[in-house]
């Protein structure tokens, strides 16, 4: 009966999964706490902001972007980690893809969430921001389409849109797993009330989960091109400016190169943290890791040929206004900030991920702080170091970020982290139905594999 | 059709001030105070750039007014997300400051860093509220600014022009930099009007746009300092 | 009167055993309702259930919608209330194709998950999850019920997933 001990341990494993969800985790519920209270920076810093003006950051002329739409790019590119690497790994049919796909799908949702907030943060009149929304009042107010700016609502909306609903459509199956669980045990309590919701009446019947899979299919096919367009759109911000070191074409792939490689690397450590805590080891498994670990390597390689090919251009084309910035990065005023971010990016990954032992998930944890670093040291470098060269010397700015502005950087990790703990403690952060899945196919594998034997002579 | 526009002669002008002073004046800019100007949130719709040439002590200062070029074709226009600065018919690069959600995206895209953002909301102190222009509105904080070419002198001009059923004449409308520049270096006018002072002014050898290799299509055009 | 059997199966290939059988005795397919945890391998069943999805017609359809939607929108609103910016044309093309895109984005990611819950009947009845078997659902066995009205049908079919159960 090796079969029943097989599904004995597949059991036993998925109670590691479902215990945060039914049981107090003192751990989780002081996580919660903890992270709950630096969120609350973010907004007693942003509620400071709106009652004594936008001139409590440290932003200035010609500095008129800072530390607000470099989070805003830091926050965006990191949501590239889940739905994007999800939805290529399942339309790739990845197998090893199943415990991975909720945790990442779950970075795209909270990181957009967060991201979205940063313009409404960066902006004047944050209270008049329905502006840019298109309702037809008797204002007359209307926004403008061919604003950058518009394309990144539009865009962050579909993206944010989609990541919610492609989140959504494998839960519900598991939050039906949850419910009948909950209603067996004991149906009045408020877990299996929202368990109950949640699940909005699923019943697992063939033509439910037929329909399912097709949506899940066609979901993952669309959100692909939309995460891209994500963060071209956002680097076109910056592309459609006529700034020096910022009207470049290469702006559109080198951004969403360098998101996906910001997503990933969050992926590594929140994947490398969830495994630690919650004790689900044999799902994030060293396969896992390592796997992500050759994926991040190749991101790693990808964003470092992108930044040479910038850089390269501009050095190469020696006009006086792009040059002015270029060696303000390279040799003066940004260049510590610059070689940290080669340290952090280049060296730190190529010195590590190549090894089958730096594949490891601590190594791919630790990498993957570093190029987080680096990545938003990136869009800082971006953001300010284009905008305090303007074209006119005589307005030549610096900058430097107020109280204000750090407190909303850290309470945007605090929100994150909050956000983070309060999933776990609400949805199986491995799908328990894809796991299900795969190891009905290894069944059958094993079936097709046994008769195959019988029939051999 | 009018397109106003201004002629700024740099042999001309001296690198006084007055024209700065004028403009604070007449558009109810605020003054922002030491610590805020030292943080580079000085307000001038219309500034004075110094530039120095040569070796102490044979050194030679040169002057250029600079403020909002008016540009036709503005990249500063369709960043906005909510059309709040666009091209009017008169060729001006208008300001809506009720629709102005302050993302100041077109202020990073103009090349000429000539838009001012209202950080705080102005304060004017007793008595410099009765200064105040009634014709210009007091923008409040979160705000972005600029020079309007005195769009309410203009105005004014085209009103008196129409109760008297003509068109407005040369040199009717003078912006505040214009008419207060002691050494008349700022002309101000209609370059559509191929008799006016400004289009006679523009075609002078001397003319030249600034950083022309944009293709912005300023509407100020400045005569070449000699040597 | 109509009754149901339920019957639950650890193995999804005894439950392709007892729909053959059921089959033979020629009740008909859309009496018999399958349900599991997890998606059951096309290969265990075979398209007898007249599982459908509109999928990729629908998810086209709400592209197409959303694209032509947010074009107009935008072709139109500039064109009634013309504000001329950094002299582009009124409705400029190459921003205007990335907003139509969006909107081809957005109504296709709305109509599938439209499609989906309409072909799902989602939200569905509250007294999911209720049934007399279901919490082996959560324990990854499959559910088989058997609707029928008549005792002697009650009879093979009982019997029937008897014999498939062994």
């Amino acid at each position: 009966m090796a079969s029943f001990g097989a599904e004995a341990v597949a059991r036993s494993h998925e109670e590691n999964l479902i215990r945060p969800l039914t049981a107090f985790r003192p751990k989780l519920f002081i996580g919660s706490l903890v992270t709950g209270a630096v969120m609350a920076l973010l907004f007693y810093s942003w509620g400071y902001q709106i009652f004594n003006d936008i001139g409590v950051a440290g932003i200035n002329r010609p500095v008129f972007w800072g530390f607000y739409i470099t989070n805003f790019v830091f926050w965006i590119g990191i949501s590239h980690a889940g739905t994007l690497i999800s939805a290529i790994l399942r339309v790739t049919q990845a197998e090893w893809r199943r415990p991975v796909t909720r945790c990442a799908e779950a970075i795209t949702t909270f990181a957009l969430m967060i991201g979205g907030l940063f313009p409404l943060i960066h902006l004047g009149r944050p209270w008049v921001f329905w502006y840019m929304v298109p309702i037809p009042t008797y204002r007359g107010i209307w926004p403008n389409f061919s604003s950058p700016l518009m394309w990144d609502i539009l865009a962050i909306t579909t993206y944010l849109t989609g990541s919610l609903l492609y989140l959504y459509l494998p839960l519900i199956p598991d939050m039906a797993i949850l419910r009948d669980r909950a209603l067996k045990e004991n149906p009045k309590t408020p877990r299996a009330l929202f368990f109950r919701i949640m699940a909005i009446g699923w019943r697992g019947t063939l033509q439910q989960w037929h329909s399912l899979e097709a949506g899940i299919k066609a979901m993952a096919v669309i959100i692909i091109p939309v995460a891209v367009s994500v963060h071209t759109i956002v680097s076109w911000d910056f592309a459609m400016a006529v700034q020096p070191m910022w009207h470049s074409t290469i702006f559109g792939p080198y951004f969403v190169v360098g998101a996906i490689y910001s997503g990933v690397a969050v992926l590594m450590v929140a994947m490398y943290l969830l495994r630690k805590g919650l004790n689900i080891g044999e799902y994030l498994s060293d396969k896992v890791f390592n796997n992500l670990g050759l994926l991040f390597l190749a991101f790693a390689m990808m964003w470092g040929y992108f930044t040479f090919a910038e850089h390269l251009t501009v050095w190469y084309g020696n006009e006086h206004i792009e040059r002015l910035v270029f060696d303000e990065r390279i040799w003066g005023r940004f260049s510590p900030f610059f070689w940290t971010m080669m340290f952090t990016n280049v060296l730190v990954p190529l010195a590590i991920l190549p090894w089958p032992k730096g594949r490891s998930p601590l190594g791919t944890a630790i990498v993957g702080f570093s190029v987080l670093i680096g990545m938003w040291i990136e869009r800082y470098l971006i953001v300010v170091g284009t905008l305090s060269f303007p074209r006119l010397d005589y307005t030549v700015g610096s900058y430097a970020p107020s109280w204000v502005e750090m407190g909303i950087f850290v309470g945007s990790i605090g929100m994150f982290a909050f956000l983070y703990f309060s999933f776990v403690q609400t949805t199986p952060i491995v799908s328990i139905w894809e796991v299900r899945e795969g190891h009905h196919l290894e069944v059958k594998a094993q079936r097709q594999a046994l008769a195959a034997a019988r029939e051999e002579p | 059709m009018t397109r106003w526009g201004m002629v700024i002669d740099t042999d001309r002008c001296t690198g006084c001030g007055a024209c700065v002073v004028a403009c604070h004046a007449e558009n109810n800019i605020q003054t922002v105070g030491e610590e805020e100007a030292g943080r580079g949130r000085a307000m001038h719709w219309i500034r004075i750039e110094r530039y120095y040439e040569g070796e102490f002590p044979d050194i030679k200062v040169r002057f250029q007014p600079v403020m909002c070029q008016q540009c036709g074709h503005a990249p500063c226009e369709p960043v906005c997300p909510v059309y709040a600065t666009y091209h009017t018919p008169e060729g001006l690069n208008a300001m809506v400051y009720a629709r102005c959600i302050g993302t100041r995206y077109c202020a990073n895209n103009c090349p000429y860093t000539v838009r001012f953002f209202n950080w705080f909301s102005p304060e004017f102190p007793q008595p410099l509220e009765r200064q105040l222009n009634p014709s210009v509105s007091v923008r409040s904080a979160g705000i972005m600014e600029k020079c309007t070419f005195c769009v309410q002198r203009i105005h004014d001009a085209q009103d008196v022009a129409k109760d008297e059923e003509r068109e407005v004449r040369d040199g009717e409308v003078r912006t505040a930099c214009s008419q207060s520049c002691p050494a008349e270096a700022i002309v101000f006018g209609d370059l559509d009007d191929p008799d006016s002072r400004v289009s006679e002014l523009g075609e002078r050898a001397r003319a030249m746009h600034l950083l022309e290799e944009l293709s912005t299509e300023p509407s100020v055009i400045y005569l070449r300092g000699g040597r | 009167m109509s009754e149901r059997i339920h019957a639950a199966f650890v193995s999804p290939y005894d439950v392709r055993d007892a729909l053959d059988r059921l089959e033979q005795d020629g009740v008909s397919t859309d009496d018999i309702e399958v349900r599991s945890s997890a998606p059951l391998d096309h290969d265990v069943f075979p398209k007898r259930h007249g599982v459908h999805s509109r999928m990729p017609w629908m998810a086209l359809t709400g592209a197409v919608l959303g694209g032509t939607g947010l074009f107009s929108l935008v072709a139109w609103s500039a064109t009634i209330y013309p504000l001329p910016t950094g002299g582009q044309p009124l409705i400029a093309i190459p921003p205007t194709g990335v907003v139509t895109f969006e909107g081809v984005a957005l109504g296709a990611i709305l109509f599938t998950v439209a499609t989906v819950l309409y072909e799902c009947g989602l939200p569905g009845l509250w007294s999911a999850g209720t049934g007399p078997l279901d919490h082996h659902l959560a324990d990854d066995h499959v559910l088989v019920t058997v609707k029928c009205d008549e005792g002697a049908s009650m009879d093979w079919a009982a019997k029937a997933l008897e014999t498939a159960r062994e």
